[in-house]
């Protein structure tokens, strides 16, 4: 029972892990309808800046985050405005496509020119201290990213809702016509998603840099299993991206136990094949938005 | 008349184009073997040879994700099948001669299993999908250590010999690779100048007009990636013996499946010969910076990768091969103006009109919701052998619909379409295939064009359902054309037309199947005058050649002059059917065109 | 008020409008009539920013607005309340309404400028917390029109907005529309529905083929046989 308590924790740790690396991911795939390949690299990016930040100027990895979050929202800020716009009204999507591996390439080996091929370690500063709950483990840097993961998703929901802005950007999403007609400047509202997307991925970075080993792969690792979790919390939904991530994490780590280590890739790559081929929608979009399925 | 001056002038510049691309593609190909073997040196040999691997890789990739426009960032997966089943059979005491089948087999058999399901992704999600399938075999290969070798990985045992494909001189081994890059270009040349190519490019470029074409959609995508996946898999069997130790990291990396797409775009997405120029001009780039900068260069090639990508997709998205035909085609196009000035207009037969014979359709009582929208209401009519049946009403009455439930495109909710084929029985096709192989061929009230053929491979997409030789459907699409007007233009982008002419070109695709049943939607919207004093004397013509037509249309001039029988169609139900003159005056159709204030006034 | 100069637009490579000159004054009702794709709709968005013409020129209250984007046009009080309703389906009525009034201009009256909308549309104030995407397509075009004035505009441009409704609710929206002239508001409507367009509108132009083939008061155009003949089908 114990050793369940204790799997089921990890699970949910795992998946407030891919929440807050997802969250990003799904606010741009909903809004700018572009999949950004490179997403995992501006995690990585953020990583490698948290670690320089924190190693150099010795401040506290969560402190980077001023610095870091308003770096990732230029990053993606610059990539929407001079990578994705020039193309949003190319006809072949494999160009959009294209663009984006290209960023992602071109990343991942700059981090390599830079950094080399050694991992970097950003200072634990007490986050790997474990905690005891009761019967469960876990490390306080877990506990971090859980609470962040909520808020930031709590946060996003409200910008969105309740702001002029955010309203704003969920009218660009559903009716990029009409929203032109309302005056708003459409291309703004794609540059500022697109930054407060990556912007959210510099959260990200910042509280799993103490916990995980930095290295020009990383982004890989995450981004991969970030796309499960937004194709399977149905895409642009950002609650649904949290259920995901939860899913995801429990089976990851149940896989993890009970079939064995190297094969939870296996399941949870399954899994997003079975939801893309049979449900793409996703588990929890109420409404079909099928543009990227032949019927 | 325009015989001589159209195709003369044309026919000589598509031999100029074919020369200005033959003799530098001869130069290039017999420069990847006479380099090395000039030089003599062993690092250059390992360069060509890399090209010729990289070249082959991704010019077989380009079969799928050029032509057929399905974006597998996964292709690595059957270079791996390739590599791994060519060295566990040599180390069975199993040539790999013999194993680069095996490896192809099974790679075809996971492409078959892998594609199926994921074609109807589209764009991101299907590349999502392939990077997925790709971890998974990653990982497997990792799992089943026995077999793989797992993280280890596998060495080949030390057999020297043609019959081993391992060698120690170089010179064999770049023979072997040139020879599989032969052999995947002249697939990938057959592939494209065939059937089977116009009807890739014609599904990627609208799949909705290539299913009203008749084209088998899902098959030959099937056929592509199986193509495909047997070349990558024949290559990755010469690689693994070439680099004589595989582990699954290397041979089922993203990285790899991310370089052979790249090659190929940056070549020139879609053409034979672009992924061939992409890995001539970047593979050195590679290497070199791997040799020479040794471990300071990490990352530096694929940083410059990274950025050759992006800034070919932001300036050339066409790629080199889109340079250069760009350079061939200003000369061509001098050719293509001769041709314009005799522009021939769509000529009538004389023929005379045939009598109205029995019955080609029957549509009973079909009924269709969307959502709680009623959208067709019991609607049933008939339609007869040289009969032109228009079908009128306001926008939004629902004709659209039930054009989509006569052509196979929508399932009718109950009700029933039939239709007699050519031997005189009675039928019930349900698919876009099946209605167009018994000859209800249709055209689309947006116009569908197939934008990157030309207008000649246009209407080849739709002659090919009768004709399946290149050179015959070529002649039936060049008639076609001229009957059409469209002779002047026959070399023209299809997505340079004007709305007149891609209304044209629409009708053109579909007379080049030779239907017995035309469905014509709104052909007549949106062109001038003279287009539709055209367009009536068109259809007449093609009426007189005994092709019975149900036309949708909004030209009451073109209504009233051509239809023999015309049915109104209001709020998805039939209101009115009859004469042309009589319906016109029926106030119930009068109310639904104009409201019924009109009357009023009238009255 | 509103003055088109030789105006040329099209999509890409494709031209749709071939010098189109027309004259908007304060206050009038004008319509456009022509048949699909005589590029009614394409002179209406090119006037409100959308396309961007290729020769010509666009004057509204005498300054040269030809090369301004959408925003600009709104912000300028031009508002078109384009075809087919295009609401934002998974928001709410009210916040649809509030995205009427996005720019910074209208804004600050946003809230007055609900409660005149909700004045003359006492139905969609029934519906605020429902899902735009919910509603009938006659309430449906109710508040495309309702959002659409959330902004006080100057100019009221209708694209279609009879389209796809049942013969009843087009009254209605007519109804609807004619209490906004009486208002003093300064109308361009196309419409398919000729007739009750003619009626309700002071002059009129024809449209074919991208040209305008005709310009006169909506009485003579009633009874011009051309039109008529082509869009009465009498």
């Amino acid at each position: 029972m114990n050793t369940f308590l204790q799997v089921l924790t990890n699970g949910i740790m795992l998946g407030s892990l891919f929440a807050i690396v997802a969250v990003g991911l799904t606010l741009i795939f909903g809004i700018v309808k572009v999949v950004n390949f490179a997403h995992g690299e501006f995690l990585m990016v953020g990583m490698y800046l948290t670690y320089v930040l924190t190693t150099w100027m010795g401040i506290h990895p969560f402190a980077t985050v001023i610095l870091v979050a308003p770096a990732l929202f230029l990053l993606g800020a610059v990539t929407q405005r001079f990578l994705i716009q020039p193309l949003m009204s190319a006809d072949d999507d494999h160009i959009q496509i294209f663009a984006t591996v290209g960023l992602s390439t071109a990343l991942i080996n700059l981090a390599l020119l830079v950094f080399g091929a050694d991992i970097a370690s950003t200072p634990a500063s007490g986050l790997r201290t474990p905690l005891q709950l009761g019967p469960v483990r876990l490390l306080s840097g877990q506990v971090a990213i859980l609470v962040a993961s909520i808020a930031v998703v709590v946060v996003l929901q409200l910008f969105l809702s309740r702001t002029q802005t955010g309203r704003a950007i969920r009218a660009v999403a559903q009716n990029r016509a009409a929203a032109q007609l309302m005056g708003i400047n459409v291309n703004w509202i794609y540059i500022l998603t697109f930054g407060i997307g990556a912007a959210c991925v510099g959260v990200a970075s910042v509280l799993i840099a103490p916990l995980y080993p930095t290295s020009s792969g990383i982004g890989t690792y995450f981004v991969l299993t970030a796309f499960v979790v937004v194709v399977l919390g149905g895409l642009g939904s950002i609650g649904g991206a949290f259920a995901g991530a939860m899913i995801i994490g429990l089976i990851d780590s149940f896989a993890g136990f009970y079939i064995g280590s190297d094969l939870r890739e296996v399941a949870v790559f399954g899994v997003f094949l079975l939801i893309l081929i049979l449900k793409p929608s996703g588990l929890f979009s109420s409404r079909l938005n099928l543009s990227h399925v032949s019927p | 008349m325009t015989d001589i001056s159209t195709t003369s002038p044309r026919s000589q510049a598509a031999s100029n184009g074919w020369m200005l691309k033959a003799i530098p593609l001869a130069a290039i190909l017999a420069s990847l073997v006479l380099i090395p073997v000039i030089v003599g040196n062993q690092f250059v040999y390992h360069i060509f040879i890399t090209i010729c691997i990289f070249a082959a890789l991704s010019t077989a990739w380009n079969i799928v994700g050029g032509f057929a426009g399905q974006l597998s960032l996964g292709h690595a997966i059957f270079y791996g099948i390739g590599a791994y089943t060519g060295v566990i059979l040599m180390n069975m005491g199993i040539s790999p001669w013999i194993g680069m089948f095996a490896g192809a087999a099974i790679a075809v058999l996971a492409a078959v299993i892998i594609s199926y399901p994921c074609f109807r992704l589209h764009g991101p999600f299907f590349a999502l999908a392939t990077i997925a399938f790709l971890e998974v075999f990653r990982v497997l290969a990792l799992h089943w250590r026995e077999l793989t070798g797992g993280a280890t990985g596998l060495m080949i045992p030390l057999q020297i010999g043609w019959e081993w494909m391992v060698f120690r001189d170089r010179l064999p081994q770049l023979l072997i690779a040139f020879g599989l890059l032969l052999l995947t270009l002249a697939v990938a040349w057959w592939i494209r100048s065939h059937r089977i190519g116009f009807y890739l490019v014609a599904t990627r470029e609208r799949e909705s007009a290539a299913l009203a074409a008749g084209v088998g959609t899902v098959r030959v995508r099937l056929a592509a990636v199986a193509v495909s996946a047997a070349l990558t898999a024949f290559v990755g069997t010469f690689h693994a013996m070439y680099l004589t130790f595989i582990e699954p990291a290397a041979m089922f990396s993203l990285q790899m499946s991310i370089q052979i797409a790249m090659f190929a775009l940056i070549g020139g997405l879609g053409t034979v010969f672009g992924p061939l120029l992409g890995a001539v001009l970047l593979v050195p780039i590679s290497e070199l910076a791997r040799a020479w900068l040794g471990a300071h260069a990490l990352g530096l090639h694929g940083f410059v990768y990274g950025v050759v990508l992006m800034l070919v997709v932001l300036f050339m998205p066409n790629g080199l091969m889109g340079l250069i035909s760009r350079f061939t085609k200003q000369r061509r196009e001098r050719g293509v103006l001769a041709g314009t000035i005799a522009a021939s207009a769509a000529t009538p037969d004389a023929r005379q009109r045939a009598p109205i014979g029995a019955d080609v359709m029957r549509v009973e009582h079909l009924q269709k919701h969307f959502g709680g929208l009623h959208v067709t209401n019991d609607v049933g009519f008939t339609l007869r052998e040289g009969e032109i049946l228009g079908l009128i009403g306001p926008n939004g009455a629902g004709k659209t619909t039930v054009f989509n439930m006569i052509s196979g495109f929508l399932k009718p909710d109950s009700g029933s379409v039939t239709v007699r084929a050519a031997d005189g029985s009675w039928q019930s096709p349900t698919t876009p295939g099946d209605f167009a192989t018994i000859g209800v061929g249709r055209t689309f009230q947006i116009v569908q064009p197939f934008a990157a053929m030309t207008v000649e491979e246009n209407i080849m997409v739709g002659a090919f359902h009768r004709y399946s030789d290149v050179e015959e459907a070529r002649e039936v699409a060049r008639e076609t054309a001229e009957r059409m007007g469209l002779g002047p233009w026959l070399d023209a982008e299809a997505r340079g037309l004007t709305i007149g002419g891609l209304k044209r070109l629409e009708v053109a695709r579909v007379m080049a199947m030779k239907p017995r049943i035309l469905l014509l939607d709104e052909v007549m919207a949106g062109i001038n005058q003279t287009d539709v004093r055209r367009a009536i004397d068109l259809m007449k013509s093609i009426r007189d050649s005994g092709v019975s037509i149900v036309a949708i249309e909004h030209v009451m001039q073109a209504v009233m002059s051509l239809s023999d029988r015309v049915i109104v169609l209001n709020s998805g139900k039939i209101i009115a059917q009859g004469e042309p003159r009589e319906v016109v005056k029926d106030p119930v159709v009068v109310e639904a065109y104009l409201g019924k204030e009109f009357i009023d006034a009238q009255a | 008020m509103l003055r088109l100069e030789n105006i040329h637009a099209g999509y890409g490579p494709t031209t749709i409008l071939h010098d189109i000159s027309l004259t908007v004054e304060a206050g009038e009702v004008v319509t456009i009539v022509g048949a699909n794709g005589a590029g009614k709709t394409t002179t209406l968005r090119t006037i409100a920013g959308l396309i961007r013409p290729t020769a010509g020129t666009i004057t509204f209250e005498g300054e040269d607005v030809t090369r301004l984007s959408s925003h600009e046009m709104v912000d300028r009080g031009i508002t078109l309340i384009p075809e087919g309703r295009q609401l934002f389906p998974d928001m709410t009525v009210q916040e649809n309404l509030l995205m009427g009034a996005y720019r910074k201009a209208a804004r600050q009256h946003k809230d007055a400028a609900l409660q005149e909308v909700l004045s003359l549309f006492p139905r969609v104030r029934e519906r605020l917390t429902q899902k735009a995407g919910s509603l009938s397509g006659g309430e449906q075009q109710m508040v495309a029109i309702a959002r659409g004035m959330m902004a006080r505009p100057k100019l009221l441009m209708f694209d279609e907005p009879s389209l796809g409704l049942a013969p009843i609710i087009v009254t209605q929206v007519f109804d609807v529309i004619e209490t906004i002239v009486k208002t003093g508001a300064t109308v361009l409507i196309v419409e398919q529905n000729v007739f009750h367009t003619l009626k309700a509108a002071d002059r009129g132009y024809v449209l074919e083929n991208g040209e305008i083939v005709l310009a006169d008061t909506s009485d003579a155009l009633l009874h011009n046989d051309h039109v008529r003949q082509a869009y009465l089908g009498i």
